[in-house]
């Protein structure tokens, strides 16, 4: 079929996937990072005071008409929830808005008339709290998450500052998200490169055992894998019951519920998508190039050195990057096998998504995570391509 | 001149940049053996694809029995095409690949088994008609890709490099089955190739392609003895390029001289005086004495061994001359000096 | 034997003996007749075998993981089999080469982000807490596998083969089901066995989509791993890598069948 002819084909034939694909993959991820960056809340619970304090110039109290109109949208509330979730929003900018807005709905609802809050309460003549309820209704959109998913708040002046410290632990998740990423890529490089490196230079069974051993582990479920390495971990799991058989301990190391847990278990999960770059990159290094080297006077380790990493590296890159990148979202092996102090950023997501319903703040961290592996899978991608290009 | 079967007029075909066609002529008669012979890359192909509508022209149009063809899908257009590679379908044996055309055009069961039994007789492969075409030697491949091409009796029979993938003594066989299948079934047949002894062998005519365009069409015949540019002359079989310059065209005789100042007779020609040319003479007909009416003296620079015959490698006039030369206890040697000699017949005068 | 030759084996061994002990260590234990999940195995039985048979919630899990594994797999294989057609021989083109790209982000993205996205739109389309939910979201990871596998297939089918189709008098549908889709039924299959294996071991997104009634095995597991660990586990992992064995061998076995399917050339 010439090429004209085939485009509407093709187009009709990925269509299906591509809106498949927009409404439950592109939509989600977008609907995750609005919840981010929205804050919709007081805005629809008073939607007359954003224009009514538009031209306020926050030096004192505004004045009767922006109160009366306050008045009018606090009476209008009929969803308690609403009003539940509009205090929440503006106490957690500024502290007191709790007491101040029940009292404030009561005293509206038994006076219908009442429109001068001031006497209502006297907290409504200090103008921050007026501020706090112009930058809430001025616009449906918050960096405050965003901030927080990296320990920063806005200042009542609106600069960017660091939170107290003790507030929020995000930073020290993500650092150690990253740590523990960085130790299994480590750990996953040091076995690896070694072994794709033994697999490349045997032939025959040796070679198809070496690379069934990594593949039989990559087809077996993640589930399978972690309760295997739960059984072998635990206090009185095989290795610590052979260690302390062969007397080399007295009692149980502690390998479960800790860092040194996620990282044997995340290892092993990982390993194979090291080894296999760089296994096919080293297969593609013509065999007498070692020979070579030494036949010019070069000795194992500085032909090693010279000749066999440096073209090795594009494997080494693409399989730290894999690996690093997968190690970064990882979800499962952590929460089963790490302890209360090992969780790493997907387990506080989910903390937020699933139990405290704080959607906007795991958006704000999924942001964070989903940019961290966009940008190291472009990496990724770029090196892929270079490689296809090369002879 | 009746309207040929067969008719590219002022087709075209461009990729990008490239134009792989460029203004194409050409008619083919009905029942006609025509080659398209060129180097890789000089367009052959693309004319096929076109022909068969897998490439649609970028401009100018095709005919096929004065109906215009180059909107038509190729499943329309009733051409057994013969590929490359032969294109059987691996997942069908022999006799399923053969009966697909005419499953397409809903022929019933009984008669579909006939004509099949009857294909594959016609290229004697009744016995493998339920074999896997892996199963199959590269000849029996192509002899089935010929049965599934001519069962469904096509108006016109399309080859791209057919024998391609055969060894020397299997395609020399299947040229003469083809050449005698052609005749028996009065097929048009439209043939391309690379290999100029296998176009020699078959066509009832040549055209000869060069980027993108005809450098001559004629027959086998036309073709070698009378190439009409240095191009043809290279590209079909060997020849020697003896720079001459024009000297005068005297009623009868042309002549041309070459850089020594020799005088040679080319036969009848319109040449300008003062014209760079090339003089095309076959190895073949140059003998190794002063016979024929044109004489150069030479050195023998290298005699090689052929077998059934010597080739000599003469330095003349400051040009290298090959020639054939009869084995015999005669046979000159290196450092020898030789004359050679050649008929006004058997040179042709081609543009440097 | 030089001490290079003796430490690559030692190496060599030591990484082997990391990668298998894992699997090898749990299998045993599906047979202990102990409650506890760990060694020395004093006597065999196969109790936890009838746990997962007769519990209701292993049961149930089992059953859940056999509908959605089934549901992804025919969404997923038709959904991506359609996708690779479409991108056959549309590489010059910068949006089918957009769409390859995109269609394969869904193995990327960390599976909680993902989780968090459906999670808040489910809700908000009455998809939360339903089977179709839990099929659409393994889909979402599970296609990108048939993407891959049927891509491969295709780019193997000489374009002569369906040139020769068409000459021979074959329109494009019958072309697509009579020579096309028969040399891609390998990959198709081994696409399809791949969507169904990462449904079956989805726990991710089916933490964030499912509700009680969904529950997988694969969710099942991974909560008894986490609150009431138990042999069943080692039971339910071994039905699973007897499932990886099986899966394999067929892939095998298409991988053999399909060398002779290649192009005659």
């Amino acid at each position: 079929m010439s090429r004209r002819r085939r485009l509407p084909v093709s187009l009709a034939l990925i269509a299906p996937l591509g809106l498949f694909l927009l409404i439950f993959f592109a939509a989600p991820l977008y609907t995750m990072m609005s919840a981010a960056v929205s804050d919709p809340i007081a805005s629809r619970a008073l939607p007359g005071v954003g224009s009514a304090l538009a031209s306020w110039d926050g030096s004192a109290a505004p004045g009767p008409d922006a109160q009366a109109v306050f008045a009018r949208d606090i009476r209008s509330i009929e969803d308690d929830q609403l009003f539940g979730d509009l205090v929440r929003r503006l106490n957690s900018a500024k502290p007191g808005f709790r007491t101040l807005m029940s009292k404030t709905r009561t005293a509206l609802r038994e006076d219908l008339k009442a429109n001068d809050l001031v006497a209502i309460d006297e907290r409504w003549s200090d103008p921050a709290y007026w501020q706090a309820v112009k930058t809430a209704t001025a616009s449906t959109f918050t960096d405050r998450n965003l901030l927080a998913a990296v320990d920063l708040e806005r200042s009542p002046a609106g600069d960017i500052q660091a939170m107290p410290a003790g507030i929020s632990a995000n930073r020290t998740t993500l650092a150690r998200t990253f740590v523990v990423s960085l130790l299994v890529t480590i750990a996953c490089l040091l076995i690896g490169f070694p072994y794709a490196m033994i697999a490349a230079s045997v032939e025959g069974w040796k070679r198809q055992l070496l690379l069934g051993a990594v593949l039989l582990p990559l087809w077996t479920s993640l589930l399978v894998r972690t309760a295997a390495w739960f059984i072998l971990l635990q206090d009185n799991g095989l290795i610590n019951s052979a260690l302390m058989a062969l007397g080399l301990s007295s009692g149980p190391v502690p390998l479960i519920f800790n860092r040194t847990g996620v990282v044997i278990a995340m290892t092993h999960v990982l390993l194979p998508f090291m080894v296999l770059p760089i296994f096919s990159v080293l297969i593609g290094i013509p065999k007498n190039l070692m020979p070579a080297a030494a036949s010019l006077g070069a000795a194992p380790i500085r032909a090693f050195w010279k000749v066999l990493l440096p073209l090795s590296m594009r494997g080494v890159v693409s399989g730290s990057l894999l690996v690093f990148m997968s190690a970064l979202g990882y979800y499962i092996t952590p929460a089963l096998i790490g302890g209360a102090q090992d969780q790493m950023i997907s387990s506080v997501i989910a903390y937020y998504a699933t139990g405290a319903a704080n959607w906007a703040m795991a958006g704000a961290l999924g942001i964070v995570l989903l940019a961290a592996t966009i940008i190291l899978y472009t990496l990724y991608l770029r090196l892929a391509s270079d490689q296809q290009v090369q002879p | 001149m009746t309207q040929p079967f067969i008719g590219f007029e002022k087709v075209s075909k461009v990729f990008g940049a490239l134009t792989v066609v460029d203004q194409l002529d050409l008619a083919i008669h009905e029942g006609e053996f025509v080659s398209m012979l060129g180097p890789s890359g000089s367009g052959k192909t693309t004319i096929l694809m076109m022909l068969a509508g897998f490439e649609a022209p970028s401009s100018g149009k095709i005919s096929v029995a004065g109906r215009q063809v180059d909107q038509l899908p190729p499943h329309k257009r009733n051409m057994g095409v013969v590929f490359q590679n032969y294109a059987l379908f691996p997942h069908m044996s022999v006799a399923d690949n053969i009966a697909f055309p005419l499953s397409m055009r809903g022929v019933a069961k009984a008669e579909s088994d006939q004509r099949v039994r009857r294909a594959l007789d016609m290229v004697q492969l009744g016995a493998l008609s339920d074999r896997r075409p892996s199963q199959l030697s590269g000849g029996q491949q192509q002899r089935v890709a010929l049965a599934r091409a001519l069962v469904f009796e096509p108006q016109v029979v399309l080859m791209d490099e057919p024998l391609g993938a055969l060894d020397k003594k299997l395609r020399e066989q299947m040229q003469l089955d083809i050449r005698d299948l052609h005749r028996r079934l009065g097929l048009t047949i439209v043939f391309v190739t690379h290999d100029q002894s296998e176009a020699l062998t078959m066509s009832d005519r040549i055209a000869v392609f060069n980027r993108g365009k005809i450098e001559q069409i004629g027959t086998p015949n036309e073709i070698y003895d009378h190439p009409a540019t240095r191009f043809v002359a290279e590209f079909i079989g060997e020849t020697n390029l003896i720079h001459a310059t024009a000297e005068a065209a005297d009623g009868e005789v042309s002549r041309v001289v070459l850089a020594n100042g020799q005088s040679l007779s080319v036969g009848r020609k319109a040449l300008k005086p003062g014209e760079q040319v090339c003089l095309s003479v076959r190895p073949e007909r140059i003998k190794p004495s002063g016979t024929q009416e044109n004489r150069i003296a030479g050195t023998v620079r290298d005699v090689v061994y052929h077998g059934d015959h010597l080739r000599l490698i003469v330095d003349a006039a400051g040009q290298t001359v090959v020639l054939r030369s009869e084995r015999s206890e005669a046979a000159p040697t290196i450092g020898d000096g030789i004359e050679m000699s050649f008929s006004p017949r058997d040179c042709w005068v081609v543009a440097r | 034997m030089n001490v290079l030759g003796f430490s690559k084996v030692v190496f060599g061994l030591a990484a082997m003996l990391f990668l298998l002990a894992p699997l090898a260590a749990i299998l045993p234990l599906a047979f202990t007749d102990s409650v506890f999940l760990n060694y020395p195995i004093a006597s065999y039985s196969t109790r936890w075998f009838n746990e997962l048979v007769t519990a209701d919630v292993w049961r149930r899990s089992i059953i859940n993981s056999l509908i959605i594994g089934f549901g992804t797999t025919v969404l997923a294989t038709v959904l991506g089999t359609l996708a690779a057609l479409g991108l056959r021989r549309q590489e010059a083109s910068w949006l089918f080469a957009f769409a390859r790209t995109a269609f394969l982000l869904p193995m990327v993205v960390p599976a909680v982000v993902l989780g968090v996205g459906l999670q808040l739109m489910f809700a908000r389309y009455n998809l939360a807490n339903s089977y179709l939910g839990v099929i659409i979201a393994h889909t979402v990871i599970a296609v990108p596998f048939v993407v891959i596998n049927v891509s491969a297939v295709l780019q193997a089918i000489e374009p002569r083969l369906e040139q020769a189709a068409a000459s021979l008098g074959a329109a494009p549908p019958t072309v697509l089901a009579r020579v096309t889709l028969p040399l891609a039924a390998p990959g198709i299959i081994s696409g399809a066995v791949f969507a169904f294996a990462t449904s079956l071991d989805e726990v991710v997104l089916t933490l964030f989509v499912a509700g009680p009634n969904q529950r997988t095995l694969a969710r099942q597991m991974f909560s008894s791993i986490r609150e009431n660990i138990s042999p069943s586990i080692a039971a339910a992992a071994l039905i699973f890598i007897l499932g990886t064995i099986a899966a394999a061998t067929v892939l095998n076995v298409l991988r053999r069948y399909r060398k002779p399917a290649r192009a005659v050339s």
